[in-house]
């Protein structure tokens, strides 16, 4: 096998690498990665080093951990899992990243195919209008601090109750859209000017809003997708991918500055200076977290009011009101988190960067509608391609504290990208196999052409075949809006 | 007196990264400023309607350097500003030996009717950062999270 490491990597499985501890100075754990033999080859080097990097970082449990659609981030590769004790461990924002709860939401109409394609220009147009994308973009609610400070505390709660969306939707959120332990004093002045104006807004880079279409031929497990709510029949659905905007990326460049002197004075070094962390207990640590659990809520009301407006979007172009057009939301995950949750070890602080929670059938967090099932799980493909609904299992709270891939990850800079193709070009192509595309950006619509990332297709079977999660369905995008 | 900065290709797969180059901290801190404002927008579709006057001062050259790249992702987002163009000075200031920057940013408020947008830059970061002196100019690295 030609991997592009030197290290000694042993397979475990088909779907599990172990690279053992033995094989850097520093490593307090094995670090493992989920994958099949081709996705492995393909990982590039950091992948290799980064999850072994990790490895290193005090009060880490079990193992350092990789999904298959891993690949070269900051600190912690994009893809990675870990599990630190609460009491003795670290919290690391390179764990977390830059945007802080980005995250994925689903939500299912009674539309099929047939419906939409007749008005399908004119529902992008309208979407385009209402969801406001791309370089320093603002949306349309004006709040002032204490407003956005509800904000941080009440996440997606805060839009639900001042008419942002339907009750019933929170129970269909991660953590019902809002988590404890939040503190909005111990959020900058910067952090807060960079993100007050931004709820509603999608960003730029690889997020997206996109109208999906779940056909019969693609559904694997028709029972679990119909708890789901979703019954195929060329059924519209919708996706969004964004998170915490300004306001989240503030967060995380503020503590990684404080973290970078924390380090010092407890005596932590690192292999990567993007690895900066602190003692979960410490003042810093629990100052970070609770910043970090505020722009977490900012996301969940990103996410939320974004979802609003699609479905005023909706009404408008099919002149129903969205609650006729059964516009719920299927389910909201974050993919760029740390949590605090139980398993065998006790109390862990579980750092996903990349990596969506996938907790199996039964566990208390869920909500009723979901505790058969299992968690739902929504994976993002490229723009070209399609996306994956899945669900969590048994399996990945014993081997992966609950977690599994989140995307399908790059594999071409965004330079080699906009040579490859122009935006315009792209955009011509895409609408002749069936796909509108709305984007602020030509250059940046470029970047994200589907040849630049890996077959997503491939990165859920690896996780299937695992048993971390298991595939619902495919959703093949129609339209699609991008920064 | 040259300044420049070109993009690299080798470091960030899923982001962006830069080299620049100046004679001097000056001309180094206007060639990294113009490469960050480039990745955000054609600075040529920007019409030069305000200025941001930004004034710091660091013991350290790649701290200053890293707050002042730092400041223009701020602007787009806190105030919604792209800029067209920079001039700076950076000196060492004599009374604590700190380094002191005066810079000045010439743009507008963000209009994707007219300016041509790229990409929204979430961070300057720290991986493979670096600022060196080398043949008697100077040399900064830096990627940027999109």
């Amino acid at each position: 096998m030609n991997l592009q490491t030197h290290m000694t990597v042993n397979r475990i499985t088909d779907q599990i690498w172990e690279i053992p501890a033995s094989e850097k100075p520093g490593m307090l754990v094995p670090a493992r990665i989920y994958a099949t033999e081709k996705i492995l080859t393909a990982m590039d080097r950091g992948v290799f080093e980064q999850v072994t990097n990790v490895a290193c970082l005090p009060g880490i449990r079990r193992y350092a951990l990789c999904m298959p659609d891993g690949h070269w981030g900051y600190g912690f590769p994009i893809g990675g899992v870990a599990a630190f004790d609460r009491d003795t461990g670290v919290i690391s924002p390179g764990g977390v990243g830059y945007d802080i709860n980005c995250g994925m939401r689903l939500i299912r109409t009674d539309l099929t195919l047939a419906d939409v394609a007749p008005r399908l220009e004119r529902l992008m147009t309208e979407l385009f209008r209402r969801v406001p994308a791309g370089v320093g973009s603002k949306g349309f609610i004006r709040l002032n601090r204490p407003e956005f400070d509800e904000v941080m505390r009440k996440g997606a709660r805060w839009c639900v109750e001042r008419g942002y969306g339907w009750h019933h939707d929170l129970e269909r959120i991660e953590e019902h859209g809002c988590i404890p332990g939040t503190d909005p004093s111990k959020v900058s002045d910067h952090a807060v000017e960079r993100g007050i104006s931004q709820l509603g807004t999608l960003g730029s880079g690889n997020h997206y809003l996109e109208v999906q279409v779940a056909s019969d031929d693609r559904i694997f497990d028709k029972p679990t997708a119909a708890a789901l709510g979703i019954t195929g029949h060329d059924q519209i659905v919708v996706m969004v991918h964004c998170g915490s905007r300004g306001f989240g990326h503030q967060v995380a460049s503020d503590y990684l500055k404080v973290f970078e002197k924390a380090m010092r004075r407890y005596g932590i070094t690192v292999k990567d200076q993007q690895l900066a962390c602190a003692p979960f207990r410490s003042p810093e640590g629990q100052d970070y977290f609770a910043a970090m659990n505020c722009a977490a809520n900012s996301a969940f009301a990103n996410r939320q009011v974004i979802t609003h407006q699609i479905r005023e979007a909706f009404s408008a172009v099919f002149e129903r009101p969205a609650e006729s057009l059964g516009m719920d939301i299927v389910y909201d995950v974050a993919h760029n988190i740390a949590k605090i949750e139980r398993y065998a070890e006790g109390e862990l602080v579980v750092h996903r960067k990349g990596s969506t929670r996938a907790f199996g059938p039964g566990r208390p967090e869920l909500p009723e509608i979901y505790r058969q099932t299992g968690q739902p799980v929504i994976c993002g493909g490229s723009m070209e391609t399609g996306s994956y609904l899945l669900v969590g299992t048994d399996q990945a709270m014993q081997q992966t504290f609950g977690s599994t891939m989140h995307g399908s990850g790059r594999t071409m800079s965004r330079a080699q990208a906009k040579r490859s193709v122009r935006g315009e070009q792209l955009q011509k192509q895409m609408a002749q196999r069936g796909i509108i595309v709305k984007a602020v950006s030509m250059s940046g619509l470029a970047e994200e052409a589907g040849f630049a990332y890996k077959n997503i297709s491939d990165v859920v079977e690896a996780v299937d075949a695992a048993g971390i999660t298991r595939k619902v369905a495919e959703l093949r995008p129609i339209g699609n809006i991008k920064g | 007196m040259t300044s420049s900065f070109r993009f690299l290709e080798d470091i960030a797969l899923a982001d962006s990264a830069f080299e620049a180059r100046g004679d001097s901290p000056s001309e180094l801190f206007a060639a990294s400023a113009r490469a960050v404002i480039e990745t955000m927008v054609a600075p040529q579709t920007v019409s030069s309607t305000c200025t941001k006057a930004i004034t710091r001062h660091d013991r350290s050259l790649e701290e200053l350097l890293f707050d002042w790249l730092a400041d223009i992702v701020y602007l787009k987002d806190a105030e919604g500003l792209v800029f067209q163009d920079v001039v700076c000075t950076v000196e060492k200031r004599q009374a604590d030996g700190d380094w002191q920057l005066n810079g000045t940013l010439t743009g507008e408020p963000i209009d994707p009717a007219r300016h041509e947008l790229r990409a929204d830059i979430k961070a300057i970061t720290k991986h493979r950062y670096e600022v060196r002196q080398d043949n008697g100019g100077w040399i900064a690295t830096v990627v940027m999270d999109i």
